[in-house]
């Protein structure tokens, strides 16, 4: 019913409902979903997803919610309360493991066990099939046990969520260094980076400086500070170092070009330099290389596999930035936004990466599946595990010790074979979608 | 094209002098010291100065008693002989000891009381009192290795209460004792911080260990091997083998299978079985190898799941002495390669069979392929002559990442089928500590990806001309 609209409203609501990148991201959506496989692929990765987010509250050994001696307990959320120090457990918690309390009502998770519970009685990798010794089918192991009676059916859902923290963080960690690199590379190529002689000079010297006083004075400090758990701190004084050294060396520069010699411009071949780093990284093997940074860490965890995976593997999202850029840079409307005289940044941020972000979008699928192929692989090979964690890998590792146990083959592997796979459908799914030759 | 090749190796060298500069920093920042041999127990005079004398050793072997590098920047408090110093620990410790207080000259002569201390003590006569000097000297020790202040005199105070406790030693260690103590003193009056904040560059020369490491890489010696005292290149070479021969009968049966598949996928693209392949080729392709090498190894080589499955040997190589006919040996290890191969060619098997599809679908639409069909050659010769080589192409420059890739697909494998390979090697290195080994294959293997880079630049510039050599 139009007729109660004015004028005016309509022809907002019209313009609203044809803005530009809204139009673009739809079609975009609507190429994707058009692809079954894709589609169904992303709603399984989101399933998996959700298993990972939701660990917790699928296998767990707490009760999700319980009542004993009248009282009410839901110990799956106070957990997390726990863990934020805001509560404590009551010491019968402590004293008596969880499946021996007299609940008088009793809720708890799909699966009954967390990935430590250690249930002795059907230890030794028991099959899904075999007899297990269980108070009831409720409790059952359905996807077997490991040696220890660890329930794989919980380790496979702490995978997840591990599986899933990796591919997301590396991915981060190589998007913020990858999109970086892009950009200077490919937004100000080998002749569009300018300064002046004495900045380049002072910022050399600046370098030098803020190395020499932020890292090299303060190692000791440093070290100390690593053995006593203030890194956090002694680092940030040292980088505020660096950063006022940095920072009184450019003030510097500012000042003395007015003088006519010092001022004068010269250009960086910043693409060049860029591109001779990517190539420098990609020189390296990823898995050897990680391999070896994990064998002179002193304490490997997951933490460190995650931030090294995502240090080596920025390179393909760096050159998908670059090359999206380059191509962008010589359209008319950044030209426009120079002749408006916007300065870099804004044109870089506001005009250009808008606009680049999409390919990488496909390089992060990929690079994803491959991160986590990466960290199963290692912890197959058992490098970099906390003792208390559980990966994909690692269970899959358990089926080289023990070869009668099926299931730690098949499982686990089954899981990293479809996530990886998902993943990869998706990229190819994204490549489809965004290539605007391609059909509606 | 000549000046481009040249051009291009020209860019390798500073490439590879990163990585190296890379390779070599990480192995500085390594755990353990392969220079620390323990003290036996039962030590007197000449031991103690043969283990000094074996770590001197242990340390030329391994070239650890040259400086890191060309220079070293540090600031002016630093000796620049500190280096000489080979047990990591004292090193670190006597370093961390000129960070608080900055005066090397009085932190040496510290250095120099103790160790007169540690000597002296051998001349004490046992029946003086056993335990007592044992425990001296052990303070003693623990002295060499502390800087913190509160911990360097609360050692100091027991050394002296022990010596307290046994009046004979007095005429013999009570110099040394009181010598270590004021030299500590005179540490921390003399304190010079000032200098720590005076940046200095130490220049060492070209005989130092990153020079040495570098160049004799380039002539094939790797360094020695921290364990077996053998030297690396030795025991890369025997490793090398047997990578080398998976990896090469690997790509043979994957090109051998993908190259007819795709094409014959690509000819009868109508055909169910094209389909049938395609769905086939992508299951493969992205199926983890180290899973199925798993699987393999859990179901084919074991009885546990009844004998039909039981196909294969076990991992490893068999273990038929060498003094067993040749054919014999020949299959025995034949038999089980079998398995590690497959494991290793069917995702590139896979791979290169979707990217000839590919390019062959594409050529086949192309105008001389209908015109090589007008003038009225066969379909077989127009497939396999023309149209095979115009899209063998991109196959070809597959060949760039095949060091690399397989060289890093091949550790997994080796490590499950136990395999004494390249990948096996470094694994067992790093759990080892056999540091030498790991960044000799990390070097290996940069070198190799470099030149397969290289040669997939050739190889497409060669197989399609419109490439140009100078702007990039």
């Amino acid at each position: 019913m139009a007729f109660g609209k004015t004028k005016r409203e309509q022809t907002k609501n019209t313009l609203e409902g044809s803005e530009v990148p809204s139009k673009y991201w739809s079609r975009v959506k609507q190429r994707f979903f058009k692809n079954k496989l894709a589609k169904w692929s992303l709603r399984i990765l989101i399933v998996i997803f959700l298993i990972g987010t939701f660990a917790d509250f699928i296998a767990n050994e707490k009760p999700l919610y319980c009542k004993i001696e009248g009282k009410t307990y839901f110990p799956v959320f106070k957990q997390y309360a726990v863990d934020l120090g805001l509560s404590t457990w009551d010491t019968k918690f402590y004293q008596t493991p969880w499946s021996e309390h007299n609940y008088e009502k009793l809720i708890m998770p799909p699966i009954p066990y967390s990935h430590f519970t250690i249930d002795s009685k059907n230890s030794r990798f028991k099959s899904p099939f075999d007899n297990q010794d269980v108070p009831s089918t409720r409790y059952w192991h359905w996807l077997g046990t490991d040696q220890f009676g660890k329930d794989v059916a919980a380790g496979m859902v702490r995978g997840a969520r591990i599986a899933m923290l990796v591919g997301i963080i590396s991915m981060l960690i190589a998007s913020i260094i990858g999109i970086f690199f892009g950009v200077l590379g490919g937004f100000f190529g080998d002749n569009r980076f300018k300064v002046s002689r004495v900045r380049v000079l002072l910022n050399i010297i600046g370098i030098f400086f803020s190395y020499f006083y932020g890292f090299q004075v303060r190692s000791y400090a440093l070290r100390m500070a690593g053995e006593n758990g203030t890194l956090a701190i002694e680092l940030s004084k040292s980088l505020f170092i660096v950063f006022v050294i940095l920072l009184l060396c450019n003030l510097l520069a500012r000042i003395t070009e007015r003088n006519n010699f010092l001022s004068k411009k010269i250009t960086i071949p910043v693409d060049i330099i860029v591109m001779r780093i990517i190539e420098i990284m990609n020189s390296i093997p990823a898995l050897f290389l990680l391999l070896a940074v994990m064998a002179i860490l002193e304490q490997p965890s997951i933490i460190s596999v995650m931030v090294i995976i995502g240090l080596i593997r920025w390179t393909g999202i760096a050159r998908f930035v670059r090359a999206e850029l380059l191509r962008i840079r010589s359209l008319e409307y950044i030209e426009a936004a120079e002749a408006m005289g916007f300065k870099d940044w804004r044109i870089i941020l506001k005009h250009g990466l808008p606009n680049a972000i999409a390919p990488v979008l496909i390089t992060i699928a990929f690079g994803i599946a491959s991160a986590i192929l990466l960290e199963a692989i290692l912890s197959f090979l058992g490098i970099g595990l906390a003792l208390e964690e559980v990966t994909w890998g690692e269970l899959l590792s358990y089926a080289r010790r023990n070869t009668r146990a099926w299931w730690l083959a098949l499982f686990p592997g089954l899981a990293i074979f479809i996530t990886v796979t998902i993943l990869n459908i998706i990229g190819d799914g994204l490549t489809d979608a965004l290539d605007p030759k391609s059909k509606v | 094209m000549f000046q481009y090749i040249v051009k291009r190796i020209l860019y390798f060298i500073p490439t590879l002098f990163v990585i190296s500069l890379l390779a070599f920093g990480l192995s500085k920042c390594t755990p353990g010291d392969p220079c620390n041999v323990p003290l036996p127990p039962e030590s007197n005079k000449s031991s103690f100065i043969n283990s000094e004398d074996d770590a001197k050793s242990r340390c030329n072997l391994f070239g650890l008693d040259k400086p890191t590098f060309y220079f070293a920047l540090t600031s002016k408090a630093y000796p620049d002989s500190l280096y000489k110093i080979l047990q990591k620990d004292k090193r670190t410790n006597w370093n961390d000891l000129i960070a608080q207080y900055g005066n090397w000259d009085q932190i040496s002569k510290y250095k120099t009381s103790i160790r007169n201390l540690q000597l002296k003590l051998f001349d004490i006569p046992d029946s003086l009192g056993k335990r007592a000097i044992k425990k001296i000297s052990n303070e003693s020790k623990f002295l060499e290795v502390l800087s913190d202040d509160d911990a360097i005199v609360k050692k100091l105070k027991k050394i002296e209460t022990i010596y307290n406790n046994n009046p004979s030693f007095g005429t013999i260690i009570g110099k040394e004792i009181s010598d270590i103590k004021n030299n500590y003193e005179q540490i921390k009056e003399k304190s010079t911080l000032t200098q720590l904040y005076i940046p200095t560059l130490h220049w060492y020369g070209f005989d130092n260990q990153y020079h040495n490491w570098i160049t004799s890489f380039f002539v094939g010696d790797f360094g020695i091997s921290y364990n077996t005292y053998r030297p690396v290149f030795s025991e890369i070479r025997d490793a090398i083998f047997w990578t080398f021969l998976m990896m090469s009968l690997a790509l043979i049966l994957s090109y051998l299978v993908a190259i007819p598949l795709g094409v014959f996928s690509a000819k009868n693209k109508h055909l169910r079985f094209d389909k049938f392949a395609t769905v086939l080729l992508f299951i493969l392709y992205s199926l983890p190898a180290f899973w199925v090498a798993t699987m393999m190894v859990v179901f084919f080589t074991t009885p546990e799941y009844g004998s039909w499955t039981n196909i294969f040997p076990g991992i490893g190589l068999g273990n038929l002495p060498s003094s067993a006919p040749f054919w014999d040996r020949f299959w025995e290890t034949a038999k089980h390669l079998i398995l590690p191969v497959l494991c290793l060619s069917y995702n590139r098997l896979a791979f290169i069979s979707r990217q000839m599809r590919g390019g062959m679908l594409g050529v086949i639409q192309q105008d001389y392929i209908r015109t090589a069909r007008a003038k009225g050659l066969g379909e077989q010769a127009v497939i396999w002559k023309h149209g095979l080589r115009n899209s063998l192409f991109p196959i070809i420059t597959l060949f760039a990442n095949i060091l690399p890739t397989t060289l890093a697909g091949s550790v997994i494998i080796e490590v499950i089928f136990n395999i004494p390979g390249m990948g096996k090697l470094t694994l067992d290195a790093i759990s080892q500590e056999n540091y030498p080994i790991v960044f000799a294959v990390l070097m290996i293997a940069a070198v190799a990806t470099m030149l397969g880079i290289l040669l997939a630049d050739i190889l497409y510039s060669l197989s399609d001309p419109r490439v140009s050599f100078n702007k990039k």
